[in-house]
């Protein structure tokens, strides 16, 4: 573990001083009884992304509005740029989890109020939101009203606004929430650019693979920051490095290697993917034998196990389990036994068409999913994926095309089907104005769930989503990762045997998704077929199968490992003294999304062999005064193959615009 | 300043927006003063009376001919031999004369003539209204056979001023434009601004350097816009439909109109402000814009009915001053020395509202 480094703080003091742009000393913020943040410290350079990583209620949110001003701390300072945040509000722009959109406004009408707001001279506003909005390549929407924008534009339209005043810090409460893959890559490329640019950039996330992109992380719990450091020392200091195991029998392998599992033992973790096992272990070499052998003694065939680093999520989890957060204590009280149905098709979909007038929103998509598979579909916003999970529940006529679902065709919305079906959709439809407790009694009524069956199941989804001692609450109340547990629990209270979930895990902290994703195999275990959309493609990887949609139709469909074995080209990963400028020079003469950039990493793919590619790069940046510092191929993640597919399709002429 | 009408624009922006609130604002007053005033009826006409004649003497006969020739009751046919309870029971008939045998007689001879009038009293108004005329009738059929025997008795000769043909458009008309003004504008002012709450805008704004004072006049002056707007709308149907027009120096109206525009924008900002929940604060609106001014202001039914226990509240009601600003303003013309005090309550009362509204807000940070 790594302390708030301290001793460096005393050495270049005088230094630090000057490039510190936001100063947290021994904050505290009490809320009647409730102590939401317990005297945290640290501070964030001028230029620097610094991410604020934490589960749903370690006081993120209270953090920000204290700098941001609207809130008044309980004790100790926040500065920035050396006096109070609250006299510095016209330097800070503020993102709420919400947006604080006015949506009944136009694009236009809303950032001129901000900058009103701001005694910004109208003409000033005009130009700026001019070169924002077209930097973001939103200027044709200028007239339309925030309401009808996609969860991307939003997050754009909310950026401009806080960047029209022209702030210096910029304070981002979980910006992307909902926001799809694409739209994610291309908003964390402009902050990128932004912080090169000069602007400080404090930012909280509840996805790693974001956290990854921040020049520095501070991880914080119940109020406290415990450790801070850049991504790497942050992993380093886990002490321990991660074995990817394939094997056809991943149950099997995951109930035997979880008994020799614990924090002090040798493998310190087991999570189950979709189609590998990820270990935590202290010495690679020597436990990848040791593992090999023990599955070879228990007559499990092992694929192949390979070793890596451990991830930052492996770190964020290792460290809360440390710090005694729990998840899921209960066991799901199953009652009815669904393995019966293994194999079955419980989902089946033959050249599905939907057509809206003269759009089409789905074209021929085809896809069989069996009990016991967990299937995902991704897509970025408007491919079409909502509209097909609606068809496949039987929510919405297809136009054309046949669907199947637990062996009926035809009247998918009968009783005897709507009884076997779950479905948590997107906005999750918890009555916000009823405590969870009578939320959760409504609907073990509405689905069914028998008599003698219903307190036993609210309890568990009570200590599912941790709010035993909170059941009396108002829903409405709890913030957004918690109500998504609370939604999740509620849609599988009566056990249905095939499930869809919808963007399950939207603003659900690492830990918390850990046990959804615990429960969502456990249910398929147990013979559920169960498809899932998510934004997170690091998420993608639990699913067995998964289906990637562009513009209404399915263009990739297989295993994880699969999927990302048959996408062409090569990833390279470059370190860089000067990293935007080597992006922005890299942007210049290629494709801009081949390009992206990770706190001090550079990814770059191309389609030439490694080698030449690595040394062409290199000359080219060395011509232009750059240093690479070191290069090499790694291997692509889901979210690269997604990107690199969405892109390829759109350069086809596919992607249907936002217009 | 500029603030001010940044906000200004922005809040007319979005009510503007949302056409659909707007035209029921504008428009829904003016079918509630139509149909209140047209609906509701000061005055009794045609109310049936059944009368048995057990007489049926010429004196009898001129009795009743002095009922027929009433406008206000209007005799329906009986059978004699049915009784009269029925006619009232089966409300074939709100009240029912009978004329004894010897009425005639009496008459003739000079002596008390009784006759009996039973009254459904189901409806208090209508029973009072109508003993009332049938009294009237009677003194006046006493006077005519009685001749001179009678003169030389007190005579009150009665003229009504303000209103003189006693119309009810002429008293409904401003009572429900005031109940309009006091109830929409405010309703349209406490939604925008529960819904600011509601949907964390409100976070945007503080993080802004605008003063809780900026904020809260460019939201108040958009929706006295809108109550200005309402008003003119309703001006315009009382001045040609209700026949109505200044009685006297419209100043005082005016100034006090704007006044009130102020008083009832502020009062529903500040229950917005105080209620960040929009169902909850249109219900605080619809009690205190609506039934409080509908009902202890004298708009409707006179402050003096109220039971003096309740009564001192009507002395904290809004409405009530300036609704008597407005029938000073149509009908009595009193200008200035009449109700130069009550503008100023109405002034004073909308900075109370303000100054409340102003108190939860002028942290511009987020409550805990």
């Amino acid at each position: 573990m790594i302390a708030a480094s301290p001793g460096r703080a005393v050495e270049d003091h005088q230094d630090s001083a000057e490039k510190r742009a936001i100063d947290v000393r021994g904050l505290a913020k009490r809320y009647g009884a409730l102590e939401a943040i317990r005297g945290i410290s640290f501070d964030v350079h001028r230029s620097e992304i610094f991410g604020l990583i934490g589960p749903d209620g370690a006081g993120k949110t209270s953090t920000f509005q204290i700098l941001a001003g609207v809130m008044e701390a309980t004790s100790g300072s926040a500065n920035i740029f050396g006096r109070p945040a609250r006299e510095m509000r016209s330097q800070a722009g503020y993102l709420t989890q919400t947006f604080s959109l006015y949506l009944d406004l136009t694009v236009a009408e809303n950032i001129r109020y901000s900058g009103d707001l701001r005694h910004i001279p109208p003409n000033e506003i005009a130009e700026r939101a001019q070169k924002y909005l077209r930097m973001f390549d939103m200027d044709r929407f200028k007239d339309r009203l925030a309401g009808q924008l996609s969860g991307g534009m939003k997050q754009k339209l909310a950026l401009v606004c806080a960047l029209v005043p022209q702030p210096h810090v910029l304070l981002l409460d979980e910006p992307t929430t909902g926001v799809d893959p694409v739209s994610r890559r291309e908003f964390w490329d402009v902050l990128a650019h932004l912080a090169a640019e000069g602007l400080t950039i404090l930012v909280a996330t509840p996805y790693l693979d974001e956290a990854e992109r921040c020049h520095r992380i501070a991880l914080m719990y119940q109020g406290e920051i415990h450790q801070i450091g850049t991504p790497a020392e942050l992993r380093a200091s886990l002490g321990a490095k991660r074995l990817e195991l394939r094997t056809a029998d991943l149950r099997k392998t995951e109930s035997l290697l979880s008994e020799e599992a614990g924090p002090d033992k040798e493998i310190i973790d087991v999570q189950r993917f979709g189609d590998r096992l990820d270990l935590l272990v202290r010495d690679p070499d020597e436990d990848r034998q040791m593992v090999a052998e023990k599955l070879r003694s228990a007559g499990v065939p092992v694929d192949e196990i390979r070793v890596d680093e451990a991830t930052l999520e492996n770190t964020f989890v290792a460290k809360l389990r440390a710090l005694g957060q729990k998840a899921a204590a209960v066991e799901f009280p199953s009652r009815h036994d669904h393995s019966n149905l293994h194999g079955q098709v419980a989902i089946g979909a033959t050249d599905l068409v939907k057509e809206f007038g003269a759009f089409t929103a789905v074209k021929n998509v085809s896809l069989q999913i069996r009990n016991g598979e967990v299937f995902g579909l991704l897509g970025a916003n408007g491919a079409g994926k909502t509209t097909t999970i609606k068809m496949l529940c039987g929510l919405l006529d297809p136009t054309r095309g046949r669907i199947e679902l637990a062996g009926t065709q035809g009247n998918l919305r009968s009783e005897g089907v709507r009884q076997r079906i779950g479905y948590m959709s997107q906005k999750f439809s918890l009555y916000d104005d009823m405590t969870i407790r009578e939320n959760l009694e409504f609907f073990s009524g509405v689905y069914g769930v028998p008599e003698h069956e219903r307190e036993e199941k609210i309890r568990w989804v009570l200590s599912f989503s941790g709010l035993q001692d909170k059941q009396n609450q108002i829903t409405g109340s709890l913030p957004g990762g918690w109500k998504q547990r609370v939604a999740f629990g509620a849609a599988i209270m009566h056990e249905p045997d095939i499930l869809f979930l919808d963007e399950p895990t939207s603003g659900v902290d690492p830990l918390a998704r850990r046990a959804f994703w615990t429960m969502i195999n456990r249910l398929a275990d147990s013979g559920a077929a169960i498809l899932v959309t998510t934004h997170y493609l690091e998420e993608a990887e639990q699913c067995n199968r998964l289906g990637m949609m562009v513009a209404g139709e399915l263009v990739a469909e297989g295993t994880p490992t699969g999927i990302k074995a048959r996408q062409s080209g090569h990833l390279l990963e470059f370190i860089v003294d000067q990293p935007q400028r080597a992006a922005d020079l890299l942007k210049s003469n290629t494709e801009r999304w081949r390009v992206s950039l990770f706190g001090e990493r550079l990814h770059v793919i191309t389609e030439e062999s490694p080698a030449s590619a690595i040394d062409q790069t290199k000359k080219r940046l060395a011509e232009n005064g750059l240093r690479v510092i070191s290069a090499r191929e790694d291997r692509f993640s889901l979210e690269d193959v997604f990107i690199a597919i969405v892109e390829q399709a759109r350069q086809q002429g596919k992607v249907v615009t936002e217009d | 300043m500029r603030r001010i009408v940044a906000q200004t624009r922005k809040e007319l922006t979005q009510i503007v927006r949302d056409w659909r609130t707007l035209a029921l604002a504008l428009i829904l007053p003016n079918v509630l003063l139509l149909l209140m005033s047209t609906a509701i009826s000061l005055t009794v006409n045609e109310l049936p009376i059944v009368v048995q004649d057990f007489d049926d003497s010429s004196a009898s006969h001129d009795f009743i001919d002095a009922i027929r020739a009433s406008i206000t009751l209007h005799v329906v046919s009986w059978p004699v031999n049915k009784s009269p309870e029925q006619a009232l029971a089966s409300n074939a008939a709100r009240a029912v004369l009978i004329i004894p045998s010897h009425f005639g007689r009496d008459i003739a001879r000079g002596v008390n003539a009784p006759v009996q009038l039973l009254v459904d009293a189901s409806d208090a108004n209508t029973a009072k209204l109508t003993s009332g005329y049938a009294t009237q009738i009677t003194a006046a059929y006493n006077r005519q056979t009685a001749g001179a025997m009678q003169a030389g008795l007190v005579q009150t000769a009665i003229r009504l001023w303000y209103n003189p043909g006693l119309s009810s458009k002429k008293f409904y008309g401003p009572g429900v434009f005031v109940l309009g003004l006091s109830m929409f504008p405010p309703l349209l002012a406490a939604l925008a601004m529960a819904k600011e709450g509601e949907q964390k805008t409100i976070l945007q704004v503080y993080v802004s350097s605008i003063s809780a004072h900026e904020f809260l006049l460019g939201k108040i002056i958009a929706f006295m816009v809108v109550a200005l707007a309402e008003c003119l709308v309703m001006c315009l149907l009382l001045f040609t439909y209700f026949g109505l027009s200044f009685a006297g120096d419209p100043t005082p109206f005016l100034i006090a109109t704007i006044l009130y525009a102020f008083c009832v924008a502020s009062f529903g900002t500040m229950v917005g402000a105080t209620i960040p929940n929009q169902a909850a604060s249109m219900q605080a609106v619809a009690l205190g814009g609506f039934l409080l001014v509908f009902l202890l202001s004298g708009l409707m039914f006179p402050i003096e009915n109220i039971p003096a226990g309740l009564r001192w509240i009507s002395n904290f009601i809004w409405g009530r001053y300036y609704i008597e600003i407005v029938r000073d303003a149509l009908l009595q013309g009193g200008g200035w020395p009449a109700v130069w005090y009550k503008v100023l309550i109405v002034g004073l009362i909308g900075t109370i509202f303000y100054g409340i509204a102003w108190r939860g807000m002028r942290k511009m940070q987020v409550k805990v």
